[in-house]
């Protein structure tokens, strides 16, 4: 008979539906895999994020040391600055004993890549200092 | 140009005494009156679809038990309605040799042969006959028909019966309401389908615009691989901080000094002046205290010390 059996289209349409869910589980297997690389991605970013501003800014770095070198306590130790695109060098011939107790309390409790530290004991007052600090 | 390839039909004319058919090819079906119905109703309605929705009730307490089937079709100013058994029918056509699936179209007598001007033969023992507009069955012997009924060259109206297979499992109103639901269900999943795509898309891109946020890596390789390096610096930060600490934080007799400290290489390294021999033990033990791993040697009262980050 010409007529379409309804049957026949019950069946069609579980077929589709299958298809469909089957479509839909997939769909949402790669959701679930998207929303825990995209959380993957937030955590990473904010952990580079969070280091990179701490420890790796040029600007927050210079900054920092300048304000450091600004005080009165460094004022009679002819600290010598110098910047590189990688890095700051600071050196002193012959800084007292508060100087560099001073200088190395505040970078060391700082947020600062210290790359290359020298200190020679000139005598009980002084000392040398070579610092170097990367970002 | 299609007229060409149009099938020629056959036409039978079937009842329940008809020998049994050889069907090569499809075929339309008349069916004889003994296998339904039929009753002649003037009503005063002139819509065919109000005169339907009375079918059931138009036959109540005139037919035998059973599910049935109704049909209806406009005749001048009255009505022929039927009532018939799909199941019946199909199972005997079924016998008859005539498939379901080589069934062209069916049609009731009552609409195909009312031309009949005579009586005519369907079988030795029956006539078929037109009396006041209603096609009846008769024994052979009340007439003197002659000649056998022959429907290959009739031209059939438009009144086509559908027979539903499947009408003694379940109705056709359920039938419909199951694909309704099924679709339903379909709409229901599809949109699911469409929203979980779209979230995908959100994701991807909210991923995306992280990226150009925090200004990271095109791949996450690179980005982990940064991450990798700026941890490994920061725990080397760590570290120094935590041995400088150690070795400012040990006591000292008033003649023992840090001569020299030296950082550089991942290496730190130091000296101590004004020691007396069998003082280094004293420090030794204080580094090992403290976990640091270390060399060291002793050299003209200066203990040099080196320890790697």
């Amino acid at each position: 008979m010409n007529r379409v059996n309804p049957l026949h289209i019950i069946i069609l349409l579980i077929v589709i539906l299958a298809f469909i869910i089957m479509k839909l589980n997939k769909a949402k297997e790669e959701f679930i895999d998207t929303k825990s690389s995209y959380n993957k991605t937030v955590v990473l970013a904010d952990k580079i994020k969070g280091l990179k501003s701490s420890y790796f800014n040029k600007n927050r770095v210079q900054r920092g040391i300048d304000q450091i070198l600004r005080s009165y306590i460094l004022k009679d130790s002819n600290i010598d600055k110098k910047v590189t695109n990688y890095s700051i060098l600071l050196t002193s011939k012959n800084m007292n004993k508060r100087s560099l107790n001073f200088l190395l309390g505040k970078i060391l409790n700082g947020n600062y890549i210290v790359s290359e530290l020298q200190i020679n004991r000139l005598n009980n007052q002084k000392a040398s200092l070579n610092l170097e600090i990367k970002w | 140009m299609f007229g060409k390839f149009k099938k020629q039909v056959d036409t039978i004319f079937v009842d329940s005494n008809s020998p049994a058919f050889h069907i090569e090819s499809s075929v339309n079906v008349i069916l004889s009156p003994s296998l339904y119905w039929v009753k002649k109703i003037s009503l005063p309605i002139k819509s065919l679809r109000e005169v339907k929705a009375l079918l059931e009730s138009l036959f109540e307490d005139t037919l035998p038990e059973g599910r049935y089937s109704y049909e209806a079709y406009k005749f001048n100013d009255e009505y022929f309605i039927f009532a018939y058994k799909d199941k019946y029918i199909l199972d005997l056509l079924a016998q008859k040799g005539i498939p379901a699936s080589k069934i062209n179209g069916v049609y009731f007598a009552q609409n195909e042969l009312l031309h009949l001007d005579e009586a005519k033969k369907i079988d030795e023992n029956e006539v078929i006959v037109v009396k006041d507009d209603m096609l009846i069955l008769l024994p052979k012997k009340f007439t003197s028909a002659q000649n056998m009924l022959n429907v290959k060259d009739i031209k059939l109206s438009k009144h086509r019966v559908t027979l539903k297979q499947f009408g003694h499992i379940i109705n056709e109103k359920s039938l419909y309401t199951i694909m309704a639901l099924f679709v339903v269900l379909l709409l229901l999943v599809s949109t699911q389908y469409m929203i979980t795509l779209n979230k995908i898309d959100k994701l991807q891109a909210q991923k995306d615009n992280t990226f150009s946020k925090y200004s990271l890596k095109p791949t996450m390789m690179q980005n982990r691989s940064l991450l990798k390096g700026y941890k490994e610096s920061y725990n080397r930060q760590i570290e120094l901080r935590n041995i400088i600490a150690v070795v400012l934080n040990m006591p000292l007799k008033p003649t023992q000094k840090i001569k020299f400290i030296s950082y550089e290489n991942r290496k730190f390294t130091l000296s101590y002046s004004g020691l007396k021999k069998g003082d280094e033990h004293y420090i030794e033990r204080y580094f090992s205290a403290k976990n640091l791993n270390y060399s060291a040697k002793y050299n003209k009262n200066i203990w040099y010390v080196e320890i790697k980050l």
